[in-house]
């Protein structure tokens, strides 16, 4: 039993190190409407689950007046606690103590947690506020930087890593977030750019304030760069509480089960889709009548909106949800939807979660924008992804799958478990109108009344293959069904794929295109 | 710089008015339909993003219109 002395000194210390920057600096922490990295963890994790390691870490600097100065943790603080009873390892930036900068301890303090996290299989969430490199460091700074990124790629599709942007993270520190597989943001106190204003200015004699150039809203709506949104941390908190709800620990587990639900009663699933194909709809109704409980969990809500990607359950299991989105854009596919949803796919597959694809779409987007922006190898993302995923894939033909947005989206040819297709549906290589143009273009052009002839073979064309009856005829798709027997039949797809093996030849990696 | 453009109501493809739901000088709110695009297939849904006031609308029924036009501006 060490001394009543020796306790009080531990207990001093602590004291000391838990002051963080001190009253001041917390105090204008607070002026800016941010908490302090230690009042985040309390607010993320279960009450009292947390647990702080290398509270005592003291940075080793000796130049540029270093030598002496005390900052307490070194600016960022390290730990383990619960979710909702699941194990996360947490490190967060504390902005309080010399701004939250990175330094040769403070990077090792990081690499530490992230060791943790890999080595238990639990998953990580990373709380950034930091002014960046701590210049007096130099390329001490660098090398702790190099050390996370390379551990974030080393851990990617092992554990989660969530990463939440508290404060500004700026140069070379956003490239650890965009190596996680969640960012989080909220709005005015998010800021995240490779080069600041200053240097844009300089440089360009460009114009910009901070949040114009890389705030919360322009991450959410504009880059792609964040997967959620709030309004104030703590909604944020509850953001990041819900997902874990939804993921598992490690990619050697399932997601936790949850009591099913049926969906609520408001979503029938016979009134959503309109017969007329020319007619938008909300797909996150269809999405809420066949989840339970009518929970979706939407990620990227805000960006690329004519494609729908997040989670809910099918009979209490976490299930990925892939829709088109006929309310924006007609629910075209094209280079940012693309690749919001092949990021999704690869995280599902690489975290045992079955993928439900939701398919209403006229094709890909055409334009020359479209063209020169690489929609080739974007959209190729997305088949590359389908291709890849061995997870119980199940889609359901709401309407419209024309094209190479029907192979892109989930096909049997992709190696979906299950095809569904809804009465409806119209599967083709392209639209009637299109379709008739060219190949009766003869029979159109030298008819006496050519727009007569046009229509009469646009209506011939619809009547024999805008429907789903050829591509059954053939068992592309699986069966028909109506739409009230939808939930029934995805529920018993995933019980029947729980045992699903999947066989593919051993490889180092494959080469997505990105 | 401009940030996404909330004031003025582009085609984001080309194709033909189907309906114009709103008069210069309405109030409008957010998610209110201003215009019915017909492309890709579709009946599209053009609507405020804000709450504000119509200042144009350039566009009639059965117009045809290119990728970029735009349609209505707010103001």
């Amino acid at each position: 039993m060490p001394s009543k002395s020796k306790i009080e000194e531990l207990k001093k210390r602590k004291e000391e190190v838990l002051q963080g920057g001190g009253e001041q600096a917390n105090a204008k922490q607070a002026a800016m409407g941010k908490l302090t990295a230690r009042e985040r963890i309390i607010a993320l994790l279960d009450e009292d689950s947390f647990h702080e390691y290398d509270l005592f870490v003291e940075h080793d600097a000796r130049d540029f007046g270093m030598d002496g100065k005390v900052l307490h943790g070194d600016g960022v603080i390290i730990g383990t606690g619960s979710i909702y009873g699941s194990p996360i390892a947490v490190f967060a930036q504390d902005f309080t103590v010399a701004g939250g900068s990175l330094g040769s301890m403070h990077a090792r303090k990081i690499t530490k947690i992230m060791d943790y996290a890999l080595r238990m299989r639990i998953p990580l969430i990373g709380i950034n506020d930091s002014g960046g490199a701590r210049i007096q460091e130099g390329v001490n700074s660098l090398a702790g930087y190099g050390e996370i990124f390379w551990r974030n790629t080393l851990s990617s599709g092992i554990i989660p890593q969530l990463s939440v942007i508290l404060g500004p993270c700026a140069g070379g520190a956003v490239y650890s977030p965009a190596l996680t597989d969640f960012v989080f943001v909220v709005d005015k106190i998010s800021k995240m750019f490779i080069t600041g204003p200053e240097v844009i200015k300089s440089v360009l004699g460009e114009e910009i304030s901070q949040d114009d150039l890389g705030g919360a809203r322009v991450h959410a709506e504009i880059t792609g760069n964040a997967h959620f949104y709030a309004e104030s941390e703590i909604e944020c908190f509850e953001q990041i509480k819900k997902l874990i709800t939804f993921i598992p620990w490690n990619n050697s587990r399932k997601a936790r089960r949850f009591e099913p639900k049926e969906p609520k009663p408001e979503f029938n699933i016979e009134n959503i889709v309109p017969n007329d194909p020319k007619q938008p709809y909300d797909v996150r109704d269809v999405i809420k009548a066949i989840a339970d409980d009518s929970d979706f969990f939407e990620i990227q809500q805000m960006w690329a909106g004519n494609i729908v990607i997040g989670f809910g359950r099918l009979n209490g299991e976490t299930i990925g949800f892939v829709a088109n989105q006929p309310l924006v854009m007609a629910g075209v596919l094209d280079v940012d939807s693309s690749d919001k949803a092949s990021r999704f796919i690869r995280f599902c597959d690489a975290f045992n979660i079955p993928l439900c694809t939701l398919v209403d779409l006229p094709g890909y987007l055409p334009g020359i924008d479209q063209e020169h922006a690489g929609v080739i190898r974007h959209g190729a993302k997305l088949l590359y992804a389908y291709s890849e995923a061995t997870v119980p894939k199940m889609t359901v033909i709401l309407r419209k799958a024309y094209g190479g947005g029907y192979i892109a989206m989930s096909s049997r040819h992709l190696r979906a478990d299950f095809v569904f297709a809804w009465p409806g549906a119209e599967i083709a290589v392209m639209g009637p109108e299109g379709a008739a143009n060219i190949i009766f273009r003869k029979e159109i052009t030298e008819a006496e009344d050519p727009e007569k002839m046009r229509r009469k073979k646009v209506e011939e064309y619809k009547e024999k293959f805008a429907n789903p009856y050829v591509a059954a005829s053939k068992g592309y798709i699986d069966t028909v069904i109506e739409p009230d027997e939808t939930r029934k039949l995805l529920l018993h797809a995933l019980e029947v794929s729980s045992t699903k093996v999947a066989d593919r030849p051993s490889k180092k990696h494959g080469i997505p295109p990105f | 710089m401009p940030l996404k453009d909330n004031k003025q109501l582009t085609a984001f493809i080309p194709g033909t008015i189907v309906d114009v739901k709103v008069k210069v000088g309405q109030q409008v709110k957010q998610g209110d339909i201003l215009v019915i695009l017909d492309a890709m297939k579709m009946h599209n849904r053009i609507i405020s993003p804000i709450n504000t006031k119509v200042k144009e609308v350039n566009v009639k029924p059965g117009d045809r219109v290119t990728k970029g036009f735009a349609m209505v501006v707010l103001e």
